[in-house]
């Protein structure tokens, strides 16, 4: 692995440098308790003391709402929008996000790769930076507190600079054409590198007990706890819609006033929503809340390529109106908490 | 040739035949050439039909492969998509994509028994199963079909049907019939027929006329959910181990390509896509899928 | 043939119907599709006769709308129930459960029953089939028309089965009852709006009525009164465009 050295004194000039690449989109605060991912017009807008944002940057891969197909009844045609030129960097993205992502580009590029999100993987630039878990963090316990890949570079806090991981052919290019702003990494550097990650790893206060997981799934299909948080979920599909993970999709076709051209319309669903389970004929094979949240957690907690379907970032219980906690939750289906 | 997995293909309405009142079966040609002679499929698997400007559903294709290019679909009226189509005229375009899903592995049945069991729309996918044995006769053992129906009015694919239950034996299919509505008088009639092979009853109550299946047949069963927990109930008096039973599964699905999450089923341990990992299951993956059945 | 279409009013403030006239750039193609055979508030033009589509807003509220109901019933095709009023009965559906209509009017207007031409106010789907709803208050002028585009193109609009919170969430707006505690009614309301109000900091109210059941009235009423709201303030606020909120719909243990 490629590792280098970058000053913060030559922070701006990074930053400044990331814009080369394409349009810059880093964590902004615009409330109380909400970050997004924004497009950054000034260097003061990004705030990377953030813990999470409350959209995940699954957003920049597979749209909220995009248009997939324009069709023309009377040509007979569906025509794919044009992918457009434009290219992103993703700066200040945590280890939950990344590893979030390259699960997510699994199930998208894989197999049947899905054209959209490949194009956008191709045109985007991704930068992590190390965090600072909260109450709510608890991606030491799934695996996903460190990125091994799915970026272009890693900075970590290291003090006065940031240790910097470089994770693919594009970062270590712009490391090539960036020389000035990069230096080696001595010894020191490896050993403060390794003291701030000893350190971030003992901060963690939540926990989750992995092991037999999926088993204890498994025998609690028919448990009370179901029932228990299904009554106090609104149904509002908030947790699927932060989540980094969740991939759920709903098609729409909209047709014009013209009544001949229209848009196919792919858009976020969620399985908490009383339809995800609904066929033609109307039989739901998920008919209530408890069905759903069963779902949901069984989902969340299944395994992917050997990772927890769920990355630990705590998005879920943070968003939830109705304060239902994940790791309360899993606690219970596993008998920690009664 | 086709590059984004989810753009539809177009193809032509080539035949249309009222089945029931509900029920239509639609014929179609794909209108790509290179598309359709690539189009290679086995019974069970799955297509999303469409039609611009309303949607895109999952169609079971009722037909084994064959060389006419064209492709069948038995479609129920019950939705927007399927509404749409019911519309179309002979000569229509509608768009497809797949063949989606894992189909019934018929190469694993050869050399054994089969025992198809259907009802209501569930005998669409298990008539492809059953033309691919009867065109590939000599790969299989004895054939039985039991298909259940509400009343003859409701019967799918009645010509075909009637000439099984009649000509079966001599095309090496034994064919037997049940129905729930006692007063249906076409029914009685076949019944009068051949009470061997017809009866007034649910499908399950068939097993009463058929000879004890042999260690060596695969049950396979299409139906609505609630078929499979007493059909199951019924093989499984019989002793049938768990992966020799084979069924097919229904769910809402966007995409057919296991992205859109619609399908999911199972548990933490189990999770499947029915759209990718099925249709087409085994009672053994049912018994270790919780919610599958 | 065009299809004919008919925008009809019962008791309601006339809203719905208003937000057809503002539909400014797309009214003239709209127009040159159907053929108008009523508009109150757009025309005097009335025309007698089969109607392909019928927009109803307004609740039935009077005996003199029932009728007219009825009669639109009776000569449309497609009836759609346009705007909250039509839907879940609107505002003045808030206080049904309070007493009869005549003990009602006696106690505000000191009349004899018989006196006003007036009923409870109940939704149309009280009295006559509806093929589909448009809800809000008013109503979403890109609802209406996907619906009208929808119906011309021949098949069945697509109605939206989700809640507001995922149009808020999709816009990334700060969920108010997470930053600040306000009684949003959000998770359990039909989405379509875009989530306007949270977008500007504001705890939705509720104009577009229950997410089809309102099975999520319990777990929001739980959630509210968990918050410190009282049971009458709550029951209050999700009176006020979700029609009859009976107690049942609340769980066992109110």
């Amino acid at each position: 692995m490629l590792v280098k050295v970058l000053a913060k004194s030559s922070f701006s000039s990074f930053v400044g440098a990331l814009g080369d690449y394409g349009d810059l989109y880093a964590p902004v605060k615009t409330s109380e308790k909400v970050h997004s991912f924004k497009e950054i017009e000034s260097l003061t807008d990004i705030d990377l003391s953030y813990t999470r944002t409350m959209i995940p940057p699954k957003k920049f891969f597979i749209h909220p709402e995009e248009v997939i197909f324009e069709f023309n009844i009377d040509e007979e045609l569906y025509i794919e929008p044009p992918g457009g030129d434009e290219r992103i960097v993703l700066f200040g993205v945590h280890s939950c996000d990344i590893n979030a992502l390259n699960l997510l580009a699994k199930v998208f590029t894989e197999e049947l790769p899905d054209k959209y999100y490949l194009e956008r993987k191709e045109r985007s630039f991704i930068v992590g930076v190390s965090c600072v878990p909260d109450e709510y963090c608890f991606c030491h316990s799934t695996g996903t507190s460190y990125a091994q890949e799915g970026f272009e570079l890693f900075l970590h806090d290291i003090g006065d600079s940031y240790f910097v991981r470089v994770g693919s052919l594009k970062g270590h290019e712009f490391i090539a054409t960036h020389p000035s702003l990069f230096e080696a990494a001595e010894q020191s550097h490896y050993d403060s590198f390794k003291d701030a990650e000893r350190k971030m790893y003992a901060s963690f206060t939540n926990e989750l007990e992995m092991a037999g997981l999926q088993d204890l799934l498994d025998m609690a299909y028919e448990s009370e706890v179901w029932t228990e948080y299904g009554d106090k979920c609104l149904g509002c599909g908030s947790c699927n819609l932060v989540c980094p993970r969740c991939r759920c999709y709903d098609v729409e076709d909209h047709i014009n006033l013209d009544l001949n051209t229209g848009e196919r319309v792919r858009k976020w669903y969620s399985c908490m929503l009383s339809e995800h389970g609904l066929v033609a004929g109307g039989h739901n094979f998920r008919p209530t809340a408890r069905e759903r949240i069963r779902n949901r957690f069984n989902c969340k907690g299944s395994l992917r390529e050997d990772m927890p379907n769920c990355v630990g970032c705590g998005r879920c219980t943070v968003f939830c109106p109705a304060e239902i906690d994940y790791v309360e939750v899993m606690k219970k289906v596993r008998g920690d908490l009664k | 040739m086709k590059v984004n997995p989810l753009e539809p293909m177009k193809a032509k309405i080539t035949e249309i035949e009222t089945m029931t009142e509900i029920e239509k079966l639609i014929t179609i040609k794909l209108h790509d050439r290179e598309y359709a002679e690539s189009f290679s499929y086995t019974p069970g698997q799955f297509v999303t039909l469409g039609v611009m400007g309303v949607g895109e559903a999952p169609i079971s294709i009722c037909t084994a492969q064959n060389d006419e290019l064209e492709l069948e679909f038995c479609i129920r009226n019950a939705g927007r998509v399927t509404n749409a189509i019911h519309k179309l005229k002979v000569g229509d375009t509608v768009w497809g994509r797949g063949p989606y899903g894992n189909g019934f592995p018929m190469d694993v049945y050869e050399g054994n028994d089969l025992l198809l069991i259907a009802g209501g729309l569930g005998i669409a996918p298990i008539r492809g199963v059953l033309q691919y044995a009867l065109q590939n006769r000599e790969k299989y053992g004895d054939i039985s079909v039991l298909y259940g129906v509400r009343c003859y009015d409701l019967m799918l694919f009645k010509d075909d049907m009637l000439d099984y239950f009649r000509n079966g034996d001599r095309h090496g299919v034994k064919f037997y019939l049940s129905y729930e509505d006692k007063e249906d008088q076409v029914c009685y009639g076949l019944a009068c027929e051949r009470d061997d092979r017809c009866m007034h009853g649910m499908v399950t109550d068939l097993f009463k006329k058929i000879d004890r299946p042999s260690k060596k047949t695969y049950a396979i069963i299409g139906g609505p959910p609630i078929m499979y927990k007493f059909t199951i109930m019924q093989l499984e008096k019989l002793n049938f181990r768990p992966e020799r039973v084979y069924m097919t599964l229904e769910r809402r699905m966007r995409c057919g390509v296991g992205q859109c999450g619609h399908c999911i089923v199972g548990t933490g341990k189990s999770i499947k896509y029915v759209c990718k990992d099925g249709p087409v299951f085994t009672l053994w993956d049912a018994m270790n899928t919780k919610g599958m059945i | 043939m065009k299809p004919r279409v008919g925008i009809f009013s019962l008791t309601g403030c006339a809203g719905d119907q208003l937000q057809i006239l503002n539909m400014e750039d797309e009214l003239l193609d709209l127009v040159s599709h159907i053929h108008i055979v009523d508009f109150q508030e757009g025309s005097s033009y009335k025309e007698e006769g089969p109607v392909d589509i019928a927009f109803v807003e307004g609740s039935v509220s009077t005996e003199t709308d029932l009728k007219h109901l009825k009669e639109i019933r009776e000569r449309s095709k497609v009836l759609i129930a346009f705007g909250n009023c039509a839907v879940e009965g609107g505002i003045q559906a808030m206080r049904n459960d309070e007493g009869s209509i005549d003990e009602r009017l006696k106690e505000v207007y000191g009349v004899e029953p018989g006196f006003f031409d007036a009923r409870l106010s109940k939704p149309l789907s009280e009295y006559v089939d509806v093929d589909l709803d448009i809800p809000g208050c008013p109503v979403e002028k890109e609802e209406t028309l996907r619906a009208i585009t929808s119906l011309l193109h021949g098949d069945t609009p697509l109605r939206f089965t989700y809640p507001v919170c995922v149009e808020c969430k999709l816009n990334e707006y700060p969920c108010v009852i997470i930053e600040s505690g306000k009684p949003c009614l959000g998770p359990v309301i039909r989405a379509g709006c875009d989530a306007r109000c949270p977008g500007l900091g504001l705890d939705c109210i509720g104009c577009r009525g229950p997410v089809d059941s309102a099975s999520g009235f319990a777990a929001e009423y739980s959630m509210l009164l968990e918050k410190g709201y009282s049971k009458e303030f709550i029951l209050n606020r999700l009176r006020v465009f979700s029609g009859e909120v009976k107690e049942d719909f609340l769980g066992g243990d109110q």
